[in-house]
């Protein structure tokens, strides 16, 4: 059979008899009628799309910087970082005192601060909270085990807990914000087989915080109103819900932003993501300089990594100016030593490596060992690590090192991380903030003592521990910041990681929305300073 | 009767099919160099933390043993806890399953809706120009790649011309949640708006999952046509005078079926592997969705927990395709 003139129309008229293109009519006006209306923006909503999947609302389960929004949000500690560079405020404590020998902290709590269900804040609280961490053996309690010791921290009164240490930290107080206070009366009740009311928890809200739990579907996110009754007041503006959506794909995390359906998202994009947004008539992206930084491990415990020189030529063989300039479009600050630039410690005169393959070859010649092919790590999926592998592997082979680039997913990469053998030669990625001190970054990465967990490059430098382990100690901050100057300097200088960068914030925001205060350590993501206007 | 004998052999297998589903998702999840605790505890962690967390997790068991007590909990109904955030997979499952059934529900009926009625116009136009003209339309859904698609439709159906939305399934939260199927809950609640919230979030995910799907419905609709067609009893019906499109629609259309139905089945377990893709893209809170995150966290459990679900529906679908078949077809039944 073949199409006649009337053909098409004959076979549309038989498509109509069977009813589909009546069907299909309905189906789309349906479709086009309900052009959706957002809800969200009557009840003075922010929404905020999210890479990171929000699988658990415990805030002591877990501790990374994907999902820190529920933990700062809907949780208080007895202390805040705010803003950029970060300074730490007292938040539910109204004061505290530390004794000489660096060994008893106590705070005094507010009094009258409630949490969500009403009741009131209490030392218990903080004791009990503290007690689950070191209980539970998650999140961030691997900043606490082995300084706070469990059944150590009293109430000493209705409104003062007291910390007392095994040993002096001096990183101690900056890790106190991450203790977040759960209200324990109410999660005494969810107790089931001793696990510390922990499946409750994971959906549901124990916490004081600047917003109360609405709604949560780990495979959605988290919505949350604002609680009147916070200790810290409200002003005149304020949002009345925040909600926080999980949102996978860059691409639908921007096409969000523009069209208005997220006010704000995180503020690690690729560039040319960000280049589209400033272009948005919704979007105005803000520009900060965080504390985030981008370099290379090397392990220093393998050959021929363990020579100086080698380490030294590797360094010479990165051309920073190309990557930060041609591929990242300027939009990095570079960043010399292991310590990102705006912290406190971090060494003013040093001048790192720059991209000089004369220098590279003058320190191979020096290399007594046989030198291998070189296995360079990268982490899939993260474009940035990829592309700097490739171009360290570009200015390798100008040298005669012959390289090879292993891409795999962080799940794989953090495993091979801890173990010697199976480590990579070099390994691309960042170093975050977790807390604002500069053990953050060099005690974490370059002391021995924590070889094969935090310390990935097997460097070992007595000098340097020596250096760390009084500053981890000592209350003296003059001398701290010394000693962390001088370690980042020897660091570096042993080139014992590839440095390359400090990362920049920009945050898309809704160009409605004020009152941001972004700060390192909460990704800007805190709300509770946030209004639309 | 045959059809009888061919639900109780499909029951049969069912076990082994899905004891060898495990096993091979086992083996290549445990294959995989990822240490998912690791992962899981943290950058911070320390190795004395990681290696407690594995033993709580059962991980530093041999992996014979894993696997025993892994079928065994399957076996009782309880698929374990996820590795990343300890909650029962079932939950994270049941939570999910649904999201993804409606749209591949929707998406397959809207794929068969439109490819049968196609592929049929295709077969009675052979050679036509309008024959030719969806072959380049069923070759361009066959070719094009699902994520290209879904953001062209996003970029243009919601971006460029605000029709629909850009992502996720529904304004806000959703209706109150009985069968967790929007569509269906809403109406339950008679809440319209809701309803037609749920129904334009699902036109541009479902749009994307039918098309490769409906050109294939083409394809198989048409070749099955043209095969009936020129058999000897459409000779006898057009020799006893019945109009041509009685003739088409009624009895070739009722014969060429039979192959539609089968490919419709098989479609229904490429859909929601496709829904991965496409659930990402969309946002849409599904099993795809779970199971890209799954992967990248390397959660073992999560995993396999998709995997044997994923793999039920696809064998529970085709099941009932079976027993489509004895309907369609008399023959298979007796």
């Amino acid at each position: 059979m073949t199409m006649t003139g009337n053909g098409l129309t004959t076979a549309l008229r038989r498509l109509r008899r069977a009813g589909v293109v009546s069907l299909t009519s309905l189906a789309l006006g349906i479709t086009l009628a309900a052009a959706p209306v957002a809800d969200v923006e009557a009840k003075n909503t922010f929404v905020f799309a999210n890479s990171s999947a929000y699988d658990t609302m415990d805030p002591h389960a877990v501790f990374d910087v994907g999902r820190v929004a529920y933990r700062i949000n809907l949780y208080d500690g007895l202390m805040r970082w705010e803003d950029n560079p970060p300074v730490l405020n007292l938040w539910l404590a109204e004061s505290f005192d530390i004794t000489e020998d660096g060994l008893t902290y106590t705070f005094k709590l507010r009094k009258g601060a409630k949490f969500h269900d009403g009741s009131e804040i209490e030392a218990a609280d903080v004791v009990y909270s503290i007690e689950r961490m070191l209980a539970l053996k998650k999140g961030a309690a691997a900043l606490f085990i082995g300084t706070v010791a469990s059944g150590s921290t009293k109430a000493l009164d209705k409104y003062t807990v007291e910390f007392n240490l095994s040993k002096p930290s001096a990183i101690f107080m900056a890790t106190v914000p991450e203790i977040h206070v759960l209200n324990a009366d109410l999660m005494k009740q969810h107790v089931n087989n001793d696990d510390w009311g922990s499946a409750w928890l994971s959906t549901n809200d124990a916490g004081s915080g600047s917003f109360k739990l609405k709604r949560y579907d780990p495979a959605k996110g988290f919505l949350a109103e604002r609680f009147a009754d916070h200790f810290m007041g409200w002003g005149d503006k304020y949002l009345d819900e925040i909600e926080f959506r999980t949102v996978v794909e860059i691409n639908s995390r921007v096409l969000g932003l523009m069209k208005g359906d997220f006010h704000g998202s995180d503020g690690y994009m690729p560039q040319d993501q960000i280049i589209r947004l400033r272009k948005s008539d919704n979007v105005n992206v803000e520009e900060q300089e965080s504390m985030r930084i981008f370099y290379s491990i090397i392990h220093n415990g393998r050959s021929p990594m363990n020579d100086i020189n080698f380490r030294k030529a590797l360094s010479y063989a990165f051309d920073y100016d190309g990557f930060i300039n041609n591929i990242l479009s300027g939009s990095v600050a570079r960043n010399p030593g292991p310590l990102p630039n705006n912290i406190w410690g971090a060494p003013k005169d040093l001048a790192g490596y720059t991209y000089d393959l004369d220098k590279a070859k003058e320190y191979l010649a020096k290399v007594k060992e046989p030198i291998r092919e070189i296995t360079i790590g990268a982490l899939a999926g993260y474009g940035q690590t990829e592309q700097a592998a490739a171009l360290l592997q570009n200015g390798l082979t100008k040298i005669g090192i012959k390289s090879k680039i292993v891409a795999e997913p962080w799940p794989v990469a953090s495993g091979k991380m801890r173990d010697e053998q199976q480590m990579y030669d070099l390994l691309f990625l960042w170093k975050s903030t977790y807390y604002a001190d500069p053990n953050n970054w060099v005690g974490e990465m370059y002391d021995g003592a924590s070889i094969g967990a935090r310390n990935n490059s097997w460097y070992k430098n007595p000098e340097v521990d020596t250096l760390l382990h009084e500053a981890q100690t000592t209350t003296d901050t003059a001398l701290r910041e010394r000693n962390y100057a001088k370690a980042a300097t020897m660091v570096a200088n042993d080139a014992a990681g590839i440095f390359i960068y400090n990362t920049k914030w920009f945050g898309p925001i809704d160009k409605r929305a004020k009152g941001f205060r972004f700060c390192p350590i909460g990704n800007g993501q805190e709300m509770r300073w946030v209004y639309f206007e | 009767m045959k059809l009888l004998v061919l639900v109780l052999n499909r029951f049969f297998w069912f076990f082994p099919t899905v004891l060898g589903l495990m096993l091979v998702t086992f083996t290549i999840s445990h294959v995989i160099p990822a240490d998912p605790v690791a992962f899981v505890a943290g950058d911070n962690a320390t190795n004395e933390q990681i290696e407690a967390l594995r033993a709580q997790l059962g991980l530093d068991q041999p992996v014979h043993v894993q696997l025993y007590r892994y079928v065994l909990s399957v076996v009782q109904g309880d698929f374990g806890v996820s590795l990343y955030t300890l909650r029962p997979i079932s939950h994270d499952l049941a939570s999910r399953v649904p999201a993804t059934l409606e749209l591949t529900f929707v998406a397959v009926l809207l794929s068969a809706a439109i490819g049968i009625p196609l592929g049929v116009i295709s077969a009675v136009n052979r050679n036509s120009l309008l024959d030719h003209l969806l072959r380049v339309f069923t070759v361009s859904g066959l070719a094009i790649a699902a994520f290209w698609l879904a953001i062209l439709l996003q970029l243009l159906f919601a971006m460029e011309l605000g029709w629909t939305p850009l992502q996720g399934r529904v304004d806000g939260w959703g209706p109150d949640e009985v069968t967790r199927f929007y569509l269906i809950d809403s109406l339950l609640m008679g809440d319209l708006d809701i309803f037609l919230s749920a129904a334009s979030h699902m036109m541009l995910p479902a749009i994307t999952l039918a098309y490769p799907a409906m050109a294939t419905i083409v394809r198989f609709t048409r070749a099955g046509v043209l095969e009936a067609i020129n058999s000897n009893y459409v000779m006898y019906e057009e020799a006893m005078g019945f109009p041509r499109r009685v003739i088409v629609w009624k009895f070739v259309l009722r014969n060429a079926l039979i192959g539609t139905v089968t490919q419709i089945g098989l479609i229904f377990g490429i859909l929601i592997a496709n829904a991965v893709v496409v659930e990402a893209v969309f946002d849409w809170p599904g099993l795809g969705l779970y199971a890209v995150q799954s992967i990248l966290q390397s959660d073992y459990n999560a995993i396999m927990g998709f995997t044997v679900v994923a793999g039920v529906i696809f064998i529970v679908v085709n099941l009932i395709v079976d027993i489509a078949h004895g309907f369609i077809d008399p023959r298979e039944s007796r």
